[in-house]
């Protein structure tokens, strides 16, 4: 022991840089986000001479967030260009739920829902554990309604319903009408396109370029890069005269990185996030001097199935069934949690279960408040069962049928006098007693959903650098960012923060003098 | 001492890598057909070579076109040819040979997805395939019927079936 830790001390940075990096080619390890290139090394690397490409604001990635900022820098006169690593637009912004949280709004009104931007902040910061950078929490939720009416009227995306997500004190997630943030993706890619924006995908940022004095002022990529092999692509720079925005996302599917800010997170977890969502983007904005934030408080989801692949049907499902059915651990056949609280402590407590927990309504909170196309390709790929007695529903999942049965009038009883005195659960006053049959089950187990850490921003959406300033000619903004959520990220305030400040980083971005 | 047995590990990680290096080129220079421009699209060995691609007892090929290969290898069946060739043999075998696709060129660029689109109609294919169960795999709620037809259908290689990164759909993909 004492022996090796000695060799180690002998053994030079650089003799260890080069045996690990043999190591790695030798055995064909992907490394994903954590480059082999050292910060000395990337500055080292020169100017380009000559340009393959030239905007005003390049944009890198193509979800909310991007897009929001896209279309905005080009309507304030600046030349634009969407670079996508990915063969797809989209990110996961493509693949989410469609739920975009916005306090004060007509939807809500005409429900009788009372809400405030300051209410939706305050419940931000509660869930956030007060880690929140509280003026940029402050921005997305005072920001949040005048973000869904542009939305709504001036990109033409439709929104239909109120949802409730754990952790808020109301209903203020409104969902797009086909349960799916395609909806509004695509309506902005359309946008976009029409107002003369390219979106050029399997294009993968490599580096960016720094002037001699500290600015950004272009990217090095990879064009044709085939996504996730590194031999692919060819090299090009791409000159940005007034800045470069960061929309690349989160990197909940970045094993390596995840493991270094919470070692917990190995390969056994599974995500919710598209393949594409790792952090190569965000280290390489680090290289360039950027700082990041709260990068160790990688969210959980508690709603996904062990029964489907990444985020899947069963969200839909059980996040529409909090507050009407009860949550139950099948070894004790009883609760064990407050349904509607927050993604942290909700996975927390299936964690300590220790095995995969139930989530469950009967016919008339399933029919009410689960999306129909959601209910039946659950159903088909045999993640969400259908039992004609809660006994049958019991066996199935080896309860305890007479506990169960107990714990179930038990909930019954909390829920017609709307309150619970077990785990203060908010049970909706349209809520019923869980007796018609059929009754319909899942099983939940935690996958890896939404990295709250990213780059330190300011209200401008510029990046900070180490130095505490802005670093000159580069913006970020939505899950690339980091600090507006804090601990926890809220369900459905996602879409509002990609939203909000998408749009304030292209503003600011084409409003940056060219330096040439 | 510690020195040493540093060069020591150093020099069997080199020798390891080259190795690994020999070993991947030899088998992709074995593996690798030769793209004959004008080879007839039954003539396995005028790509192939003297490497053996059929099962033993498969009838002679050479005079073979797409219609013949069916007769034995229904479309929809699993143990369809589509599955077992790569697309570029199927259009070959129909008929569709390299400059189809590339054009009359000597580089061998990438083929858009609107030369896929002069021949195969979207609508038509989306109608085609509204049957299949889970779900039809020519539209999705995600990208509409706007995905490039290459994320599954590759022509050089295997198929693969794009939706299953997030799904689990058990799509046989030609």
């Amino acid at each position: 022991m004492g022996k090796d830790s000695e060799k180690s001390k002998d053994m030079s940075r650089r003799d260890f840089f080069k045996s690990t990096a043999g190591a790695a080619v030798a055995t064909g390890a992907v490394l994903g986000g954590i480059g082999l290139i050292s910060h000395d090394a990337a500055a080292r690397e020169e100017i380009p001479k000559k340009w393959d490409e030239s905007y005003d604001v390049v944009i890198i990635g193509s979800g909310f967030a991007g897009l929001a900022a896209a279309i905005e820098a080009k309507n304030a006169g600046a030349n634009v260009i969407i670079i996508e690593k990915m063969p797809m637009h989209g990110g996961n912004s493509i693949i989410n739920g469609g739920d975009f949280c916005a306090a004060g709004t007509k939807m809500q009104k005409e429900a009788g829902i009372q809400d405030s931007p300051e209410q939706m902040l305050k419940d931000m910061l509660k869930a956030g554990l007060y880690l929140n950078h509280p003026e940029l929490a402050k921005i997305v939720a005072y920001g949040s309604k005048d973000a869904l009416e542009w939305c709504e009227t001036y990109i033409g995306a439709r929104f239909t319903r109120l949802n409730f997500h754990g952790g808020h004190s109301v209903k203020r997630a409104h969902q797009t009408i086909n349960a799916s943030g395609s909806e509004l993706v695509n309506k902005m890619l359309s946008k976009v396109k029409e107002l003369g924006v390219k979106v050029q995908t399997r294009t993968k940022l490599e580096r960016f370029i720094v002037s001699e004095n500290n600015r950004i002022i272009g990217i090095e990529v990879k064009k044709n890069y085939r996504f996730p092999d590194e031999n692919t692509g060819k090299k090009a720079y791409i000159k940005a005269s007034k800045a470069v925005i960061l929309a690349s996302g989160g990197f909940a599917r970045d094993v390596n990185l995840r493991k270094v800010h919470d070692p917990r997170l190995d390969e056994r977890f599974e995500s919710t996030n598209q393949p594409g969502a790792t952090g190569e983007a965000l280290m390489a904005a680090c290289m360039a001097r950027a700082m990041d934030v709260h990068m160790d408080w990688i969210q959980l989801g508690p709603w996904t199935s062990p029964d489907e692949k990444g985020f899947g049907y069963v969200p839909l499902f059980c996040e529409r069934l909090v507050g009407y059915g009860p949550m139950i651990n099948p070894k004790t056949g009883k609760r064990f949690f407050k349904e509607t609280g927050n993604r942290k402590e909700r996975a927390d407590a299936i964690i300590l279960v220790g095995v995969p927990v139930l989530i469950m309504g009967d016919a008339y909170a399933v029919k009410k408040q689960v999306f129909p196309e959601a209910l039946e390709k659950g159903l088909e790929n045999g993640s969400i069962k259908r039992f004609n007695s809660l006994e049958d529903l019991a066996k199935a999942y080896n309860i305890p049928v007479a506990v169960f049965k107990e714990e179930v009038a038990r909930w019954n009883s909390f829920v017609e006098k709307k309150k619970d005195p077990d785990f203060d659960c908010m049970i909706f006053p349209d809520a019923k007693p869980m007796v018609e049959a059929p009754f319909y089950a899942a099983r939940l187990w935690p996958k890896v959903h939404h990295t709250m850490g990213g780059l330190v921003i300011n209200k401008d959406a510029q990046v900070i650098g180490f130095d505490l300033k802005p670093v000159a000619g580069l913006y970020a903004a939505g899950e690339v960012s980091g600090g507006i959520h804090g601990a926890v990220r809220l369900g459905g305030v996602a879409m509002a923060d990609c939203v909000v400040f998408g749009r304030i980083a292209g503003k600011n971005a084409a409003k940056e003098k060219s330096w040439g | 001492m510690d020195t040493g047995f540093y060069k020591g590990l150093k020099i069997v990680l080199m020798t390891g890598i080259v190795a690994v290096f020999i070993v991947g080129i030899v088998t992709i220079i074995m593996a690798a057909p030769q793209r004959t421009l004008n080879a007839k699209p039954g003539s396995c060995h005028e790509c192939h070579g003297a490497e053996k691609v059929l099962p033993s007892g498969h009838p002679e090929t050479v005079k073979m076109g797409l219609k013949d290969c069916l007769s034995c290898h229904p479309i929809l069946e699993k143990e369809s040819l589509r599955t077992k060739i790569t697309g570029s043999h199927i259009h070959s075998l129909a008929g569709i040979t390299c400059d189809g696709c590339h054009g009359k060129t000597d580089k061998q660029d990438t083929v858009e997805v609107d030369t896929c689109l002069t021949c195969h109609d979207v609508d038509s294919l989306v109608k085609k395939t509204s049957g299949i169960k889970p779900t039809n795999p020519h539209t999705s709620p995600h990208y509409g019927k706007d995905l490039d037809c290459n994320l599954c259908h590759h022509q050089h290689a295997r198929s693969e079936n794009y939706c299953n990164q997030c799904h689990n759909f058990k799509f046989i993909v030609p």
